[in-house]
């Protein structure tokens, strides 16, 4: 499991590339992100909804109400058009650290 | 299973929120909870054991409201201080100022008023324009009003309320003085007595006038 402490600094860029696929609800982004790390990086609720909301006042993702045929109501994130655009330079940050962890203590980014 | 919404609710009781933002907020994290117990469920899971999984989703939810109230307030936060302080007391200082030039303009004779221990009618310090003042309770009135309905703290209704006077404040507090210090040739050879007569009829009375408007308008409107 990921330190709290180095998965806040990363929270942006990995809720960020979630979005990237296409719209989500919250819990949906934290059971991909679980998934898809093989339970290395795990948000909870409360860790979550914070940064959404961060996230959503910076206008890097919209979220809107949305219906389901079972009639549950949730409230889907999309990236905004200036979301889109931060993700390439926060991949471009996040690379160059692990880059430069590589070239001091031997991390691999791969 | 547990009321999801109503525990949400109750243990976001006092996050800082307008009504309607803190109804999607409470829907909100309700729903991720119940799709947890749900998903748990379906794994198996018991329902007392699901329910204490989700309930450790939040091990602090005292933290939890002030990282939301962080991050959704601020921009809030602007907009409340616009509609509690900056429009009231923008409105309340226009409105103060066209009606002393609408005053001057009719032509109304000003009640002319001399400095103490001077010879009375030779050295004017301040001109007082009574229905300028009779005007003022009125315009208090209607700052206290609109900061009121917009859910202001008292400080915030009391200063849209005085506004008017804060120029004539600034005057008496740092123009004078300044002027007194830069400049050896103030006009009305300015006196201890003399400022303070004209500290009283600029900033003293305007500022109760507007007060005797606005604190019963607060008072009668929180009433309602």
């Amino acid at each position: 499991m990921i330190p709290s402490g180095i998965k806040r600094g990363t929270a942006e860029l990995v809720v960020l590339s979630m979005l990237q696929g296409g719209a989500l609800h919250g819990y949906e982004i934290a059971r991909r992100i679980e998934q898809e790390t093989d339970g290395s990086l795990r948000f909870t609720l409360a860790a979550l909804y914070p940064m959404l909301y961060r996230l959503e006042k910076q206008r890097w993702i919209r979220g809107a109400w949305e219906t389901s045929p079972n009639g549950r109501r949730r409230r889907c994130y999309r990236l905004t058009p200036s979301g889109k655009l931060k993700i390439f330079p926060l991949r471009k940050e996040w690379s160059e650290l692990f880059a430069a962890l590589h070239h001091l203590a031997g991390v691999s980014n791969a | 299973m547990p009321d999801w919404l109503e525990l949400v609710r109750l243990r976001l009781t006092g996050l800082a929120l307008e009504k309607d933002d803190l109804a999607q907020v409470v829907e909100e994290l309700a729903g991720h909870l119940d799709d947890q117990y749900q998903s748990l469920l379906d794994k198996g899971i018991s329902e007392q054991t699901a329910t204490k999984c989700v309930l450790q989703q939040v091990m602090d939810w005292g933290e939890l409201k002030s990282k939301i109230e962080s991050s959704r307030l601020k921009e809030q936060t602007m907009n409340r201080r616009v509609s509690q302080f900056w429009f009231p007391a923008f409105l309340t200082i226009l409105l103060a100022m066209s009606f002393l030039m609408i005053v001057e303009a009719l032509g109304f004779e000003p009640w002319v008023s001399s400095a103490w221990g001077g010879p009375q009618g030779t050295v004017p310090v301040a001109v007082v324009y009574l229905p300028w003042l009779i005007t003022l309770p009125f315009i208090g009135a209607l700052g206290a009003y609109l900061s009121g309905r917009a859910g202001a703290p008292p400080w915030a209704v009391f200063a849209s309320v005085v506004f008017p006077a804060v120029p004539y404040l600034a005057l008496f507090v740092i123009g004078l003085p300044t002027a007194v210090v830069l400049d050896g040739h103030v006009a009305h050879n300015i006196a201890i007595s003399a400022f303070l007569v004209g500290f009283g009829v600029w900033v003293v009375l305007p500022a109760i006038a507007l007060l005797a408007g606005g604190l019963p308008a607060r008072y009668f409107s929180r009433k309602l």
